[in-house]
């Protein structure tokens, strides 16, 4: 009862529609491969899932908590071999998730601990060096496969539908979590942190346990998503889940969609789940030129992504429904 | 190793710092005044290679010539990217990630449009010079290396000299120390981030050009330089010459050397691992040294 | 920025339901490329961007002419159809990166309902693609890749018109075993061994010594270390070659390492009795980057355009008519006789159910292949097994055959001459 409060609840606001809305989509969603949608569509869902989760755990970190972190691959990556490891062994994938998020955590505190000290752009150019670094270990790792890559065999059949649901039940939990903290004492801290540090610990919050405890939610989350992902892809590889490529399409998730939100990362996961591929199939040469262009006009213009653009649009006094 | 054979390393590892020093001057000068990581870098420095080659290829002029050519195009270059697009950021004392993400699309566009115009073949200049050797006492090194490490040394004592004698360089130490102070004293800041952005630029595409001659590159060049140009940030401190200097050294021979003792597939894992032990003894880079230093004059 | 702890008004959210809705109900619409009653649809995932884009355009090239020729002659022949149908090709660009390759191999499985596809240049992103082809039930034949690990697994869908790498490594020290009986090297020589970190780099590497071990006293292994992609600078790993003191120096690696390592090889002025890049040497590009400087080097590759059969001519002229330049290395020959062996497939299966073309391809035979030995065969574990040619660059551009002995085009040069 107190986590749907906790959805409805808020600073004084009608409550029913805040529950409502998203459970219609998951419901939406959670009936698509019943009414007998085709595989492809399935396979896009499954992918803005993923994208979507691990928008939301960047957004946590970045935009409650204002660090950006421009090497968050690292934690989809560890949670992307720990899963395949341990799936391989013969656990169920729902146990060797969790082993995902373990790992991805305890590597949010190593990580962490050293670099939020860090000032300036320094904290960034860190992050990016710990995820090349590890990324560089794993391709000559040969336990892992190193530059081969790491296969999943598994016993069971393959069956879409599960992954499905998988991911669906992941984003969920990723989008729930994401609410609770931006509505609890947690969230109140982490917000200021961001907007000022040495004020936020004048008034006796301790930045640093309040950054590790989100670098730490955040990690698990990507951890999970890359775990479910190398379980549907069947093979990875380091130059794949450790790239920087792959850090920074994480960091354009929320903020193409909204940095700081909650919806943000649902739209900048959709977007890259579904619209990019699409752009990517229709204009091969130009689609790089496409999203350089957007990212361009989003900073310049809207900072708050397209969720910004909605708020600002419909702000005009005739749509405004708000009292 | 014979005694030298170790001469023959170190010295490529200093001929390597001055590769490394040409590519990351014009990062750090627009990081320290404008305090924007400047992620096009790469990309700036990709069209100053295709620069330098059409150049060649079509007008048959000296790849070197081309570089000193591409400074001041480049410079005007780099003022229009300011004067369209940079002008509008919101001004900060931090980088924002408004900033670090303007930049990061101009390279997605800069990199799509070399793939357009140019396409996908790896492009190489190739000159007479290209196999030069130079005899210096027992060693043998490659001229064009040697070239490029003088072309740095030249450009970061040109801009140590900026830096100190002209009132732009005046403006520029003002604003690296407290933009708001700076400021108050009556620094036009607008101009001096604009001629900031410029030299970057600049310096950018002046490398990218100098570079071409040594590798070859397609629309993809310089994401190892510019990921090495973090490095060295953080190792030299990105608000002086001397400082992109000495990170450009501590790289390159922790890089070349490191190889001699650990399998040459970590060898990037040397790169990044150091930039990480930096951090961890020293939370402001190298430049927290210096600082102490001069404090304590 | 916005606050994040409020959450949005009433239309925002709807907005992005709606909009979330509305892209769901988009996609489900899209409506399948079925296989009409007029062509038969093959999906083509290859990288024209990213890394490996060089080689992914020259493997598009191949296919593209295989599809035009096969068309302008009426298509394949389908029994079941009663007539001809012409060919239809889907490509899409994976930027040389694995999650889309992959992605994309399994939107064109479904969504396009591709009868078959063709796709995976280079290793990494061959093996995700063929995670796919049993998942989805679809024959797929990678002209590309080449790692032994794709087809140790067991898959019933999966086909390569590469033979292994590890046998190029085997190829090459046999090679280098008959330069020695020819009296022109000595025995026992030394070699080092650099090789990129890849499953290519690996496992070409693996090769070579696996040889080496099967046949005492014929050659040492003096040094052996992978590097990594894309580095600026290999002074370090080159003085661990010199300090090795080898006679003979075997790497393999892309061509842009290929370019920086060698320029830096001759500049420091090395010098060993026989050099190779494993399967590069006599790419235009590097001849346009290092000059004269490849001379003399060797390389084992998968096809040559100086090959000696009929067919091989005409491909070379057809594709310089359709490109306007010759065919660079051996890219554009594997893609297009995987093109053609599908077609030779199909016609086999009569019709397109997608068992009944896995099953012909099985026990497919392409006469008249441009490949070394003219037919292409797919082995138990479905990649083929044709030879390796070993290549060296001569003076004035020009690229030999030198082994094996009866495809060669001209002597081997063993030991290379000293530069200038």
């Amino acid at each position: 009862m107190r986590v749907v409060s906790a959805i409805a609840g808020g600073l004084g606001r009608p409550g029913w529609i805040h529950v409502a809305i998203p459970l219609a989509l998951l419901a939406a969603l959670a009936a698509t491969p019943w009414i007998g949608a085709e595989a492809n569509l399935l396979r896009l869902l499954f992918i803005t899932f993923i994208w979507t989760t691990t928008g939301i755990a960047w957004n946590i970190l970045g935009g409650f908590t204002g660090q950006v972190s421009f090497g968050f691959a690292v934690f989809y990556g560890l949670g992307a071999y720990t899963a395949a490891i341990l799936i391989n062994t013969g656990i169920h994938p729902y146990l060797a998730f969790a082993g995902s998020a373990l790992v991805a955590v305890l590597a949010s505190l190593m990580v962490g601990v050293p670099t939020f000290r860090l000032r300036g752009p320094y904290f960034a150019i860190a992050t990016i060096g710990v995820s090349e670094t590890v990324r560089v270990i794993m391709s000559n790792l040969s336990v892992t496969g190193g530059a081969s890559g790491y296969r999943i065999v598994e016993a069971t059949a393959f069956r879409q539908a599960d992954h499905f649901y998988t991911g669906l039940l992941l984003v969920s939990l990723a989008f729930v979590v994401s609410v609770l903290i931006s509505r609890s004492k947690f969230g109140l801290a982490l917000t200021a942190i961001r907007d000022d540090e040495p004020a936020a610990s004048d008034v006796g919050i301790n930045p640093l346990t309040q950054k590790l405890a989100a670098h730490g939610v955040a990690a698990a989350l990507a951890g999970m998503a890359g775990g479910v992902y190398a379980r549907y892809a069947a093979f990875i590889h380091p130059h794949g889940v450790f790239a920087f490529n792959t850090s920074v399409y994480i960091l354009l998730i929320p903020v193409i969609g909204g940095i700081g939100t909650l919806w943000g990362p649902v739209l900048g996961g959709v977007i890259f789940g579904i619209v990019e591929e699409q752009l990517v199939a229709s204009f091969p040469q130009a689609h790089l030129l496409i999203y350089g262009a957007l990212l361009i006009l989003i900073i310049l213009l809207e900072p708050g992504g397209i969720l910004g653009i909605v708020r600002k649009g419909l702000r005009h006094p005739r749509l405004r429904f708000n009292p | 190793m014979a005694a030298l054979d170790w001469l023959n390393v170190v010295v490529a590892a200093v001929l390597l710092a001055g590769i490394y020093a040409v590519m990351s001057v014009g990062m750090t000068i627009i990081y320290g005044v404008m305090k924007i990581v400047n992620l096009a870098h790469a990309g700036f420095m990709m069209l100053g290679a295709y620069f330098a080659y059409e150049l060649f290829e079509r007008g048959h002029l000296d790849p070197l010539v081309g570089a000193f050519l591409a400074f001041p195009v480049f410079f005007g270059i780099g003022r229009l990217v300011y004067w369209l697009f940079v002008r509008w950021l919101p001004v900060s004392n931090q980088p924002t990630l408004g900033s670090l993400l303007l930049m990061f699309g101009i390279w997605l566009v800069l990199q799509n449009l070399a793939y357009l115009v140019w396409g996908n073949e790896d492009r190489s200049i190739f000159t007479p010079r290209t196999f030069l050797t130079t005899q210096i006492g027992p060693i043998t090194i490659s001229t064009l290396r040697l070239v490029a490490f003088a072309v740095a040394l030249v450009s970061l004592v040109v801009f140590e000299l900026v830096l100190r004698r002209t009132w732009y360089g005046r403006s520029v130490r003002a604003l690296i120390q407290s933009r708001y102070a700076g400021q108050l004293v009556g620094v036009d800041t607008r101009r001096t981030a604009s001629l900031t952005f410029g030299l970057g630029i600049g310096f950018a595409g002046m490398a990218g050009a100098l570079l071409a001659s040594l590798y070859s590159f397609n629309p993809d060049f310089g994401r190892p330089f510019l990921i090495r140009s973090f490095v060295i940030i953080v190792l030299g401190g990105l608000e002086s010459a001397s400082g992109v200097a000495l990170g450009a050294l501590v790289l390159a021979l922790a890089e070349t050397i490191g190889i001699l003792f650990v399998p040459a597939g970590y060898q990037l894992a040397i790169s990044f691992g150091l930039l990480v032990l930096v951090l961890l003894v020293l939370p402001g880079g190298l430049a927290q040294l210096f600082a102490k230093r001069y404090r304590s004059a | 920025m916005t606050r994040s702890y409020q959450s949005l008004g009433f239309f925002p959210r709807s907005f992005v339901v709606l909009l979330a809705l509305a892209t769901v109900q988009g996609c489900k619409r899209e409506d399948k490329k079925a296989v009409t009653a007029d062509a038969i649809t093959i999906g083509v995932v290859l990288p024209l961007t990213g890394r490996e884009a060089k080689p992914g355009q020259y493997q598009k090239e191949g296919i593209d002419l295989a599809v035009k020729q096969i068309n302008q002659a009426g298509g394949v022949m389908v029994k079941a159809a009663g007539k001809k149908l012409p060919l239809k090709e889907i490509f899409y660009d994976d930027g040389s990166d694995q999650a889309k390759s992959a992605s994309f191999v399994e939107r064109t499985m479904s969504s396009d309902n591709a009868t078959a596809v063709i796709g995976g240049y280079s290793t990494a992103l061959g093996e995700a693609e063929s995670v796919m082809p049993d998942r989805y039930k679809v024959p797929w034949i990678t002209p590309g890749a080449a790692a032994s690990a794709i087809f140790n697994r067991g898959y019933q869908w999966a086909f390569g018109m590469l033979t292994p790498t590890d046998i190029l490594g085997s190829t090459t020290a046999e090679f280098l075993q008959s330069v020695v009986e020819a009296g022109k090297l000595r025995k026992g020589l030394n070699v080092a061994l650099a090789l990129e970190n890849t499953d290519h780099g690996i496992d070409y590497g693996n090769g070579i010594k696996q040889w080496i071990q099967k046949h005492p006293g014929s050659f040492n292994v003096v040094f052996s270390e992978t590097f990594d992609l894309g580095s600026p600078d290999f002074s370090g790993l080159l003085q661990k070659v010199k300090s090795a003191n080898a006679d003979i120096f075997l790497s393999d690696a892309h061509l842009q390492d290929y370019i920086t390592m060698h320029r830096q090889y001759i500049q420091n002025g090395m010098k060993h009795q026989m050099i190779s890049y494993g399967a590069r040497g006599p790419e235009t590009d590097a001849r346009k980057a290092l000059g004269d400087g490849v001379d003399y080097i060797f390389a084992g590759i998968w096809w040559s355009k100086s090959l000696p059969y009929p067919q091989v001519k005409q491909f070379v002229k057809d594709y310089k008519e359709a490109t306007g330049r010759e065919p660079d290395s051996w890219y554009a020959a594997t893609a297009y006789d995987s093109v053609r062996i599908l077609a030779s497939a199909i016609e086999t299966a009569g019709n397109l159910e997608r068992t009944a073309i896995r099953d012909a391809l099985r026990t497919a035979e392409l006469k008249g292949s441009l490949l070394p030995g003219q037919t292409v065969r797919f082995g138990p574990n479905g990649q083929a097994q044709n030879p390796f040619v070993i290549v060296q660059n001569k003076p004035g551009g020009k690229v030999d055959i030198v082994f094996p002995k009866d495809a060669a085009t001209g002597e081997v040069i063993a030991p290379i001459p000293t530069r200038g």
